[in-house]
């Protein structure tokens, strides 16, 4: 069969590129499971002495155990802002026709744009400026003003796929404005909402150089690790790097999986009978 | 205006000089309107027209600019939809895709603080008379069929037990078929529940099928209702005449002997009845009432043309004949199918009695 042999050729030209692009895309983090899994001090590849000391040292340090405290307390009070503003933002954004929405849209999408150390330089004289005392809550500012429009944008997407006359049905059928809202706006929406939340979590929970600048003595588990990187380097920083990578992985499995369950669930609910 | 309606009975929704603007715009322009108990009214227009601007007025969705909407007498302008008795299909249906069938049809119910038991029970009876299985009752609907989607559209909508019951062209979406089966149940399901609707579409040939009586609306203003037999047999107008389909449409004034004079053709024809007071207008004449002449004198009114087109509508047969610039439509029942050729010389005629003659 003529063609045959070319469609082969170009079949396995597509798997070659797509396995290696996935292994350019996640070589990087397997390094660097690899390089906390050593007994020595330094950083040698190929590794001589294998190991999970430094899995112990790790985690057997109160200093880390408070890294990882303040990381989740900026991530989970940045998350919680950040969805409220969002969602109410979202709506502003997609849904309703109100003189100056095309420049709310463009104005509330820039920051996403701006250099972020740029941001959390000029963060960090703003808050100077105000005479705030820098710690994880100007952390969680500093934040807000990236993260917020990430997901706004995150949570538009599926407030334009929303039809508004399911709210009017609501109303129509005998619904008050709040329990329009409670049994039709937010249940609809959620799955957005949801996704908002975990992007919200995972950006600020990685987040570097809005840290850097804005959290002061508090320390992130993204600032440690860049600080250990310059002065101070032990496979201790590939261990935390490592869970802080495979952490936000598994919360973004667990999330789908959540998303999935609720799919099911509601499917269950259906075949039950 | 009479309280009564052309049915001979009580009115229940009444609008007096009901006006919405947008800006500089008139949406809907100085409507008035009886509708009684019990009745299928149809409001049809082309889109543009104000027809869902003014059923959006009815259900509470809209306030008036002015005029007044009567609900059994009394004036409901200011009542918000969640507090009238009226429930309106969605022409995108609206329901609720993270709920079930069920639950969609209890919707209404559980809002009122219905216990689950008797919800459950109304559902199922819904169900019911609007043929779907009872299994649907726990079935994803977002995996139902159009067709059954518009049924748990108007369970839900009957399970608010509304007094009246608006349709916003639910049907616009569905395909031709499905569509005309649609179309009777709905007709069905309104002599069973006894309930008024009122609905809008764009096409006259739906609103043919289903209603009592038909409004026919254009550019904010009603321009004609009647009965479904009015509103084709005399239209009052040009837009109405031609809103049913294809007719033939013949700008005429009248002259000193009575006929009418056609300009466009250097001809007079014989009108029907002349109405008072009648100076100029449209003659219209439907292409089932225009015929093929042998001779000129074998209808009073008669025009020589070029057969021009023809194409097979199934059980009829459209024939296009062109009188100079003017093109005549022309249709047959397969069975009288006409045997002449392309650019053949034609007679085409009618008779008075078979033409229709409007002011406008």
């Amino acid at each position: 069969m003529p063609g045959s042999s070319a469609q082969r050729w170009r079949h396995a030209l597509v798997v070659v590129w797509t396995c290696a692009i996935v292994i350019f895309m996640y070589l990087p983090a397997l390094c660097l499971l690899l390089a906390s899994l050593t007994s020595s001090r330094y950083f040698i590849f190929p590794i001589t002495r294998w190991g999970v000391d430094w899995w112990h040292k790790t985690f057997d340090s109160i200093e880390i155990r408070q890294l990882f405290e303040t990381s989740i307390l900026i991530a989970l009070c940045v998350t919680a802002v950040s969805v409220v503003i969002a969602f109410f933002g979202a709506l502003a954004f997609a849904r309703y026709n109100w003189r100056g929405r095309s420049i709310y849209q463009k104005i509330v999408l820039l920051p996403i744009f701006f250099p972020q150390s740029v941001l959390g330089l000029a963060l960090l004289l703003w808050f100077n400026a105000l005479g705030l005392e820098l710690s994880w809550r100007t952390g969680v500012l500093a934040h807000l003003v990236w993260i917020v429009p990430v997901a706004t944008l995150v949570i538009s997407i599926q407030v334009y796929s929303f039809d508004p006359a399911l709210e009017e049905a609501a109303f129509d059928l005998g619904a008050t404005r709040w329990q329009v809202f409670r049994e039709v706006t937010l249940p609809v929406l959620f799955p957005g909402i949801f996704s908002g939340a975990l992007f919200s979590f995972l950006l600020s929970w990685g987040n570097f150089p809005l840290s850097l600048f804005t959290t002061g003595a508090d320390n992130t588990i993204p600032k440690y690790l860049y600080a250990k990187m310059v002065a101070g380097y032990t496979p201790g920083v590939p261990v935390l790097g490592t869970v802080s990578t495979f952490g936000a992985a598994l919360l973004l499995l667990i999330g789908y999986a959540v998303i999935l369950v609720l799919r099911r669930r509601h499917s269950d609910a259906v075949t039950e009978e | 205006m009479s309280d009564e309606s052309t049915t001979g009975r009580k009115s229940i929704l009444q609008l007096r000089q009901l006006t919405k603007s947008f800006g500089n715009f008139t949406a809907v322009d100085r409507v008035d309107l009886d509708i009684a108990e019990g009745e299928f009214f149809t409001i049809v227009g082309p889109s543009g027209s104000g027809k869902t601007t003014l059923l959006r007025m009815l259900t509470g969705m809209e306030t008036p600019s002015s005029g007044d909407i009567l609900l059994h007498g009394e004036r409901i302008n200011d009542l918000p939809a969640n507090r009238r008795p009226t429930c309106m299909v969605f022409q995108s249906l609206a329901l609720f895709p993270h709920r079930t069938v069920g639950q969609n049809i209890e919707f209404p119910l559980k809002i009122r603080g219905v216990d689950a038991a008797s919800r459950k029970k109304r559902a199922l009876q819904l169900l019911e008379q609007l043929r779907l299985p009872e299994t649907y009752y726990s079935k994803n609907v977002t995996k139902c069929s159009g067709g059954e989607r518009q049924r748990v559209a108007l369970a839900r909508a009957l399970a608010y037990n509304p007094e009246i019951l608006f349709f916003d062209e639910p049907l616009s979406a569905i395909d031709y078929k499905l569509r005309k089966t649609l179309e009777k149940e709905l007709k069905d399901i309104h002599r069973e529940t006894g309930k008024t609707f009122i609905y809008i579409t764009h096409s006259l040939e739906e609103a043919m099928v289903m209603s009592d009586r038909i409004g026919v609306m254009r550019a904010g203003h009603l321009v004609q209702v009647g009965t479904p037999n009015e509103i084709y047999t005399a239209p009052r107008s040009k837009f109405v005449s031609e809103f049913i389909g294809d007719v033939n449409v013949i700008a005429v004034q009248t002259q000193a002997d009575g006929q009418l004079h056609a300009a466009e053709f250097g001809t007079s024809f014989v009108p029907p009845r002349l109405p008072n007071g009648f100076t100029s207008g449209h003659l219209v004449v439907r292409p089932e009432f225009l015929r093929f002449l042998d001779r000129p004198d074998s209808a009073i009114n008669c025009l020589e043309g070029r057969l021009y087109n023809e194409y097979a509508l199934g059980s009829r047969i459209q024939y296009q004949v062109r009188v100079g610039e003017h093109v005549f439509i022309v249709e047959k029942l397969r069975q009288q199918a006409f045997g002449g050729q392309r650019d053949d010389a034609v007679l085409i005629g009618w008779d008075a009695k078979d033409s229709i003659l409007v002011a406008e």
